[in-house]
């Protein structure tokens, strides 16, 4: 029947231009799925280091500061700093932050460093892109929709959405139903 | 009321409307509209005069929502203070590398009064979101805070 090859012309051919993006949304999609365990996008490294107390109690003027850099072993140069209270004094670095304990003498590095892979597929999934990428991640939903419709009628027969199709069709709608029943 | 006890009032609503930078950078959310910035120590002076009014603020941005990028903490004009900017999740989401830049930011004034054990929860999630230790004794009763409702942001880069 003519309408199913133009239906499987379209099934292969779509399936083909989806590859790329439905493997970077899979892959960012378990990372996000486990957002409350980790950041998907940033790995951040944390060390607290003693410091010397009067060099820590000199983090008040510039010279001060890039000594308590140099100390903690990173470059001497900071974007800005910040007091959260009379204690602490944080010191914003390229890649991260050092907070210093004043009462402690005592230095906490934080180095945050992207995840390569994750944080561009995480940047596109999530759509923080916005502006064009917003529309082509639409024509791609939409794309997913027509995959989906258009595979059910790939095959025809026993094997075919009549068929064994139609039970694996049907289990794959009742799945996240059950869900929706457990939890909702 | 004669008008010298009224020009202290009158000389700090001068000071306060301060005409914002030019501020280039990444824009997050709308775009900014306002004009004239009000200091952070000036809401958080009287932070109930300023519900639900559209403000401008700047400052550099000293914390970032490590999961989500959904709320980031704008140093104030005055030492030990910080003015929190909530977004909505995904909609906005700030970057780690935030951190450390000037930013400018328009919102609107909210208040968000907890009870001890929603404020407990509360503290609970933020820890767990900043990876800091949390310590719910901290906590003895209802809280009320006072945040911006973020709508847009430029952040230096």
């Amino acid at each position: 029947m003519k309408w199913r090859k133009w239906n499987n012309i379209i099934h292969r051919d779509l399936g083909y231009l989806c590859v790329g993006l439905t493997v970077v949304y899979a892959v960012s999609g378990v990372a996000v799925n486990h957002i409350a365990d980790w950041n998907p996008s940033f790995a951040i490294e944390s060390r607290t280091i003693s410091v010397d107390d009067a060099l820590a109690r000199a983090v008040g003027a510039p010279e001060g500061v890039r000594s308590v850099l140099e100390a903690v072993g990173l470059p001497p140069v900071f974007r800005a700093t910040f007091r959260p209270d009379a204690n602490r004094v944080r010191i914003f670095v390229e890649d991260g932050v050092v907070d210093i304990d004043l009462a402690a003498a005592e230095a906490t590095v934080e180095v945050v460093r992207a995840r390569p892979i994750l944080r561009e597929a995480n940047f596109l999934h999530l759509n923080h892109a916005k502006r064009l990428w917003t529309w082509l991640a639409d024509l791609y939903a939409v794309a997913l929709g027509l995959l989906a419709v258009t595979g059910l009628f790939v095959l025809k027969g026993k094997k075919g959405i009549t068929g064994r199709g139609a039970w694996l069709t049907g289990i794959g709608v009742a799945v996240p139903l059950l869900f929706l029943w457990l939890y909702l | 009321m004669r008008i010298g006890s009224q020009l202290p009032l009158l000389l700090t609503s001068a000071a306060i409307a301060c005409a914002a930078p030019d501020q280039e950078g990444t824009v997050y959310g709308e775009q900014l509209t306002m004009t004239d910035t009000t200091l952070v120590s000036t809401i958080l002076t009287a932070p109930d005069a300023y519900l639900g009014e559209r403000v401008l603020v700047q400052g550099t941005v000293v914390e970032v929502c490590e999961m989500r990028g959904c709320w980031l903490e704008l140093a104030s004009d005055r030492e030990f203070e910080t003015l929190r900017v909530k977004v909505e999740d995904g909609v906005i989401v700030f970057p780690l590398s935030a951190r450390g830049h000037h930013a400018v930011v328009e919102g609107v004034i909210e208040r968000i009064d907890l009870t001890k054990e929603q404020a407990i929860e509360q503290a609970r999630h933020h820890a767990e979101e900043q990876g800091i230790p949390f310590d719910s004794t901290t906590i003895t009763g209802p809280t009320v805070t006072y945040q911006i409702r973020g709508i847009g942001a430029v952040i230096a880069e």
